[in-house]
């Protein structure tokens, strides 16, 4: 077989030529590629976006942005969005929070960690809020518990259900106890509007954990959760180094709390849409003409 | 983990100079032309390579190479990822795609231009307008390039029933985004046209996964020829001559010359302004094809563009002195062409036999395995483009394609006599060829009168 060096490499320099090349050369976009994180594909952002975000090879959810994920379920052009000026402030003066909410704004291209407005689902109106990851992991700070408590009251007034999507590290610590109060707050907002016999169903995506499974998170009428996802309130390997026993396997995992009863189904992406409506139209949604 | 492009764009570091680094997404022959030409600018190669060509020659040859993945060509050739991965990461300015693979994919050349490497070869828009059958013959009948008459597509079998009336029998049902003579289907009469137009329908869904279609006039007998062209980046255009290649077998091409013994200088002179009208009008840049059907009467119609380097350059390059590859370059580079229409003269005659690893014997069954012995044939303008040598063992999951012996003489009936005795010298042992069935054709009466047709390897049975 042929050797790696076997042939002789060429002194020619690179040609000279006369002219002057004056089309345009290739420019750089942004990104373009990702990994998956289970598979190790290489997968175009185009091709992951057509698929849902789901990778085309080997089914793996990928975070869905907040918009991305409104789009997903409402139907066309029915989304009006409230309370987007409502946006946290750094009232404990933590030290580089400003820059960190700055660069959060800026990788995700929203104001807040949370959206919410109302919409149509299957032509049956509704309140909706989706969290967004790319926001310092959906983290709950003052302004995003104050969101969720004015959607939920708002929709408590006007009657209407609640459709809630999480993801969310936590409370976010650079409010400290004021964004732990946001857990008793958005609790009490979900109360009321429960109490007023409105329906509340809450999608947990992954990752859901801390103060806000604490709270809203899990305090749907109907909870469900996306294949795979991670939901708890400590992680695992907190848990496993305070209790110092192994953990069992898929543990916190929606299959693992299906199975427990904390979570009540579990519905993959393309048929999220189908049944956020099914279970709207049975709780008594009727489509808006 | 994401992958990035870089933050500043990837180029060629003054503004006078070509590409210091090319990767090669391709394999066999063509990748060995394109870095012959490489070589020779001074210009370093890398070379992507599945699992099965490890041992390729092009491999060797190259200065840096990558395994991007299993045999199949889905899982490594056509790997659109795995390709940008390693340019990026081997900081090649620029992709040859070569021919066939992703040499004519829309997305892939649009996804090198997000990736801030140079595709050599036209833009994707022009790819994604060409590459549409009916969009192409639209553009070019806008352009004033007679075009077979035909319909526009046709969405129900009612239609096509409608549209082959205007048309008339016998005609071709043909798959817009087709290719590889695959989504067509000759129709003799209306009684066929129904089955034939869900039989059409179905193989383009399946091989291209858009199964709409058109129906067009079939022309029998007809001959093939086909024009080469090259653009820059500047609006230069120029015409390199014609090739003929009507010797073909279930559409594949078997021997290619130029000039065509059928095109008179008249008729080249309008096939050339045709050309160069359409070239621009299309807004095309680099080296491209397009491809007539000539009709008895002289008269010549639009059959496809083929945007990209065709197997038979060779031929072209023979008889013009241009080496199209490195043109290829230049002009992706953004130089602007160093000759114009009137510089171009076409001198002598070249032909091109393509050596298939397949055994006509055996109904042209495929064949592979090791070369036990290999003789290349030489002497005065002899070509023989391979990527075999001595003891390399043939894969079988890609082309059977595996040499081109080209000549080049004064007349044709030098040039036809000079590919006998070469022919004669290729020694291919270990695996069956079909050089004995190319001495055949060289010395079938008809191809010698150069009065051959499409037809001509149907005819032969």
């Amino acid at each position: 077989m042929l050797g790696k060096g076997i042939f002789k490499k060429p002194k020619n320099t690179l040609e000279a030529s006369p002219f002057e090349a004056t089309a345009k050369k290739p420019g750089a976009s942004g990104e373009v590629c990702v990994k998956c994180p289970a598979c190790r594909t290489a997968l175009f952002l185009g091709d992951l976006a057509a698929n849902g975000r789901i990778c085309p090879r080997c089914g793996a959810y990928f975070r869905m942005g907040a918009r991305e994920r409104l789009d997903s379920v409402c139907d066309a052009d029915s989304f009006e969005e409230l309370f987007s000026g409502v946006v946290s402030g750094d009232p404990l003066r933590f030290p580089d929070y400003e820059n960190k909410l700055a660069q959060a704004r800026a990788r995700s291209g929203e104001p807040e960690a949370v959206v919410c407005g109302t919409a149509r689902l299957g032509g049956v109106p509704m309140a909706i809020f989706a969290m967004e990851p790319e926001f310092m992991l959906g983290s709950m700070g003052a302004a995003l518990g104050e969101k969720v408590t004015l959607l939920f009251e708002q929709a408590t007034l006007n009657r209407l259900p609640v459709v809630g999507f999480t993801v969310s590290g936590g409370a976010r610590m650079q409010e400290g106890i004021l964004s732990l109060m946001q857990m008793a707050k958005t609790s009490g907002a979900v109360r009321r509007h429960g109490d007023a016999g409105l329906l509340y169903i809450c999608v947990l995506t992954d990752p859901t954990t801390g103060g806000v499974t604490a709270s809203f998170a899990m305090q749907g009428d109907i909870t469900l959760a996306e294949p795979g996802a991670l939901v708890g309130f400590a992680g695992p390997r907190v848990i496993e180094q305070t209790m110092r026993q192994k953990l069992p396997e898929r543990f916190q995992r929606a299959e693992f709390l299906l199975e427990k009863g904390f979570v009540d189904a579990i519905v993959g992406r393309r048929e999220m849409k189908q049944t956020l409506s099914l279970l709207l139209r049975l709780h008594g949604g009727e489509a808006a003409v | 983990m994401a992958l990035r492009a870089p933050s500043s764009p990837v180029v060629a570091k003054t503004p006078n100079q070509l590409f210091g680094k090319i990767l090669i997404a391709n394999r066999g022959e063509i990748a060995l032309r394109i870095q012959r030409a490489c070589r020779e600018l001074g210009i370093k190669t890398v070379v992507v390579h599945s699992e099965a060509d490890r041992d390729a020659l092009h491999v060797s040859l190259a200065d840096e190479s990558i395994c991007i993945g299993p045999a199949r060509a889905k899982d490594s050739y056509l790997n659109m990822s795995a390709i940008l991965c390693a340019a990026t990461v081997t900081g090649a300015e620029a992709i040859h795609p070569g021919y066939g693979l992703l040499a004519e994919n829309a997305r892939f050349a649009g996804l090198c231009r997000e990736c801030g490497v140079a595709f050599i070869g036209p833009s994707a828009e022009v790819l994604a307008r060409m590459g549409d059958k009916n969009e192409a013959r639209r553009a070019m009948r806008d352009a004033g390039v007679p075009v077979i008459p035909g319909s526009s597509v046709v969405p129900t079998p009612e239609a096509a029933r409608e549209a082959a009336r205007e048309v008339g029998y016998p005609l071709l049902v043909k798959a817009r985004a087709g290719g590889g003579g695959r989504g067509i289907r000759l129709v003799e009469s209306e009684a066929e046209l129904e089955h034939a137009y869900h039989a059409a329908c179905a193989e383009a869904q399946s091989a291209f996964g858009d199964g709409a279609v058109y129906i067009e006039k079939y022309l029998n007998p007809v001959k093939h020829i086909e024009v080469q062209l090259l653009c820059d980046h500047h609006g230069n255009v120029v015409c390199l001559g014609e090739r003929e290649c009507s010797v073909q077998r279930r559409n594949q091409k078997l021997v290619e010359e130029s000039p065509s013994p059928a095109v008179t200088p008249e008729l080249r002179s309008r096939l050339t302004e045709v050309c160069a009208r359409a070239a621009k009008a299309v807004g095309y840049a680099n080296a491209g094809t397009i491809e007539f059907l000539l009709d008895r009467d002289g008269s010549f119609y639009f059959m496809e563009m083929n945007t990209r380097l065709q197997v038979e350059h060779p031929v072209t390059e023979m008889v013009t002195g241009v080496d199209l590859v490195k043109w290829q370059i230049r002009v992706a580079a953004g130089l602007p062409l160093s000759f114009s229409q009137e510089d171009i003269a076409l001198q002598g005659c070249a032909i091109e036999c393509r050596i298939n690893a397949e055994n006509p014997a055996l109904g042209f069954c495929p064949s592979g395995g090791r070369v036990t012995l290999l003789h290349v044939p030489g002497g005065p303008w002899v070509r023989m483009d391979t990527a075999l040598y001595q003891d390399y063992v043939v894969p079988p999951y890609y082309d059977s394609m595996i040499a081109k012996l080209i000549v080049h003489a004064k007349t044709r009936e030098e040039a036809l006599r000079k590919m006998q005795a070469a022919l004669c010298e290729l020694v291919i042992e270990g695996v069956a060829h079909n050089g004995e069935l190319q001495m055949e054709i060289l010395s079938d009466e008809r191809f010698c009168s150069g009065s051959y047709t499409t037809d001509f390897m149907t005819k032969r049975g």
